[in-house]
């Protein structure tokens, strides 16, 4: 692994432990990212994208994967889902990234929220637009889905490290 | 004098308010998520409720000891949000929030909520 620094888990999908996981990764974002509000970021973005994971897990384990590789800082999440769900996250994903604007398009999605009646469906544009990362998907062997929320850390957010 | 709020059922967030002089307070400490999203939708609703009832012109909604929000739990906000502005514009009350520097999250996701309703919402830091 040639990651600078690297945090890896993985946990049986329970809604339970997410805010559990993001206090873990908010530490070690605070370790090996000195910028507080960077830090915060990256621990929003985490935790939207492990409560997906949770929601739409099928079975088995839901992970979480955060490489800092500097300039970049790469959040990975798996785990299995079924066929609909992926369907909508994929679309969902798709969707995001076709919008020119992050924070327009949040705007948008937080009018849709307050008609909807399943889910809040802004966990995807709050992590672009507040957390500034981008996202996509891989999807491998049919039903694991993996997806990625990536940004550049500037060095001075890194405490001046190049 | 107080106002009855649903008891949140979890330990991870706690609201309690009052309610003077036309203005209703309320505060939330914890953590608003997963765990704790239909206990809010109730607290939210009966803010609701009683700000109407009351006449208030102002809630107050101190969020300076909230450590972290969901997006959905973020979701029930911009849903009260939006009940208000749907509301005869004699009853519409505004709201105020509260928030901490030290919760960094809050500064981008309340600049958000203050962009959604430009007219409802000021933020205090």
């Amino acid at each position: 692994m040639s990651a600078a620094a690297y945090f890896h888990l993985s946990f049986a999908p329970n809604i339970k432990l997410v805010s559990t996981v993001r206090r873990f990764t908010g530490e070690f974002y605070r370790r090996i990212i000195p910028d507080e509000d960077v830090a915060a970021r990256l621990a929003l973005a985490t935790h939207e994208l492990l409560e997906n994971a949770v929601a739409y897990a099928a079975d088995g384990d839901t992970g979480v994967r955060i490489e800092l590789d500097a300039p970049n800082l790469t959040v990975r999440t798996w785990n299995r889902v079924k066929s609909p769900q992926l369907h909508d996250l994929t679309t969902a994903i798709d969707e995001l990234n076709k919008a020119p604007d992050a924070d327009a398009y949040y705007q948008q999605m937080l009018m849709r929220a307050t008609t909807r009646t399943e889910g809040s469906g802004l966990g995807l544009a709050r992590i672009r637009a507040e957390a500034d990362m981008a996202v996509s998907y891989q999807i491998e062997g049919g039903d694991r889905v993996c997806v990625i929320a990536q940004t550049r850390i500037a060095p001075e957010a890194r405490g001046g490290a190049a | 004098m107080s106002l009855e709020l649903p008891a949140l059922s979890g330990k991870s967030l706690v609201a309690d308010g009052a309610f003077d002089s036309g203005v209703i307070s309320v505060r939330f400490v914890g953590t608003a998520d997963a765990e704790v999203t239909k206990d809010l939708v109730s607290v939210v609703d009966k803010l609701h409720a009683e700000a109407v009832r009351l006449g208030a012109t102002k809630v107050t909604v101190d969020f300076r000891e909230l450590e972290f929000m969901n997006s959905s739990c973020f979701k029930i906000l911009v849903t009260w949000l939006a009940n208000v502005r749907e509301l005869d514009p004699k009853q519409q009350y505004r709201i105020h929030i509260i928030s901490s520097p030290e919760h960094h999250w809050q500064r981008r996701s309340l600049e958000a909520l203050r962009c959604f309703a430009v007219d409802l919402v000021a933020i205090d830091s």
